[in-house]
């Protein structure tokens, strides 16, 4: 199963760019426009709510048109093997920081002492990044080769994940 | 409210068309017919295939719009009064049900490129696995948009 055309690059490269932007636009609040449905209201960027609520979803999906757009130009001049291997490595570092970060507050709640650096973002978010960098870098040449299209759906279904994982209050409260 | 009642029936039966599209592909794409038959579901199984990208790709597209202009009304009507009766499980669904349809909706690019005439072999297994993630996000669309839009009755 392999891409073999820029349409293709593009059009993988737009989804996995899109997925992992739009997560980060929701969790950080990071809309292009700020919409207020009782007024009809449209703000540049994130504002606070007035006479109602406000709405920053179609802030979100602009924002991440764009950085995805971006990325897939991008992707159209990048050669495949790249981008196969960029991929790779954006993945494993998500996948890693969110194991290295879980073992890390399991290990600082068991803890009889005090490991307060165990609690730092920072910390498990570069090691996640070494070990991504160290093995995508090492991962065979054949795998490298052309981008592969699961990405499509594979790195969807993390984004979808993560934000599910945020939304848990709304089921637990 | 006639006309967000009216708008929310139209986005419900582009769903329903959606759904039907979608449901056709996956399974004669997953569940192809061997051997010829006359039986229902044989004849739901044997359609082809390629005949319904562009219609699934328009329909998600327009019930993606026709929604995202509905949300406007359920967030400063709807939606409070949800939050107001602690229906909090409703207002996470409809959460959910926003964020599957922006990722449904980003896997379309990718989807027509899968299915660009003539097909590649080289997307085949693509074709099958981006086909079927899409059916899955539309049944759980479409069953968390009943769910939510049961919580308080038609017309409530």
């Amino acid at each position: 199963m392999i891409a073999t055309n820029r349409a293709a690059m593009f059009t993988i490269t737009f989804t996995v760019g899109y997925a992992v932007i739009y997560a980060i636009c929701t969790e950080f609040n990071l809309p292009l426009l700020t919409y207020h449905p009782v007024t009809g209201e449209v703000d540049f960027l994130s504002k606070p709510p007035r006479s109602g609520p406000a709405m920053y979803w179609y802030g979100w999906l602009l924002t991440a048109l764009i950085g995805a757009t971006i990325l897939a130009l991008v992707a159209t001049v990048t050669p495949e093997r790249w981008m196969q291997r960029g991929i790779t490595f954006g993945v494993l570092a998500a996948v890693g920081y969110l194991i290295v970060y879980s073992v890390a507050l399991f290990i600082y709640d068991k803890a009889t002492i005090e490991l307060e650096f165990l609690k730092s973002r920072w910390l498990s978010a570069m090691t996640a990044i070494v070990v991504a960098a160290a093995v995508s870098l090492f991962t065979p040449t054949s795998w490298n080769e052309r981008v592969w299209p699961g990405w499509v759906w594979v790195v969807p279904i993390g984004a979808m994940a993560v934000l599910g994982y945020y939304l848990t209050p709304y089921f637990t409260r | 409210m006639v006309f967000w009642t009216s708008l929310l029936i139209v986005h419900g039966l582009l769903a329903v068309a959606l759904l039907g599209a979608i449901t056709h592909q996956a399974v004669a794409l997953w569940w192809p017919v061997r051997a010829a038959s006359g039986s229902f579901v044989a004849r739901f199984r044997a359609v082809p295939s390629t005949s319904y990208v562009w219609a699934i790709i328009v329909l998600y597209a327009v019930t993606f719009v026709m929604g995202a202009w509905v949300y406007t009304h359920y967030r400063y009507m709807s939606r409070l009064a949800l939050e107001q009766l602690r229906f909090l499980k409703t207002v996470g669904l409809f959460e959910v049900k926003e964020h599957l349809a922006t990722i449904g909706l980003i896997v379309l690019p990718a989807y027509w490129a899968f299915w660009r005439r003539p097909l590649s072999a080289d997307y085949a297994e693509a074709r099958k696995q981006v086909t079927l993630f899409l059916a899955v996000v539309v049944w759980a669309n479409f069953l968390i948009g009943h769910i939510v839009n049961n919580a308080r009755g038609f017309g409530s």
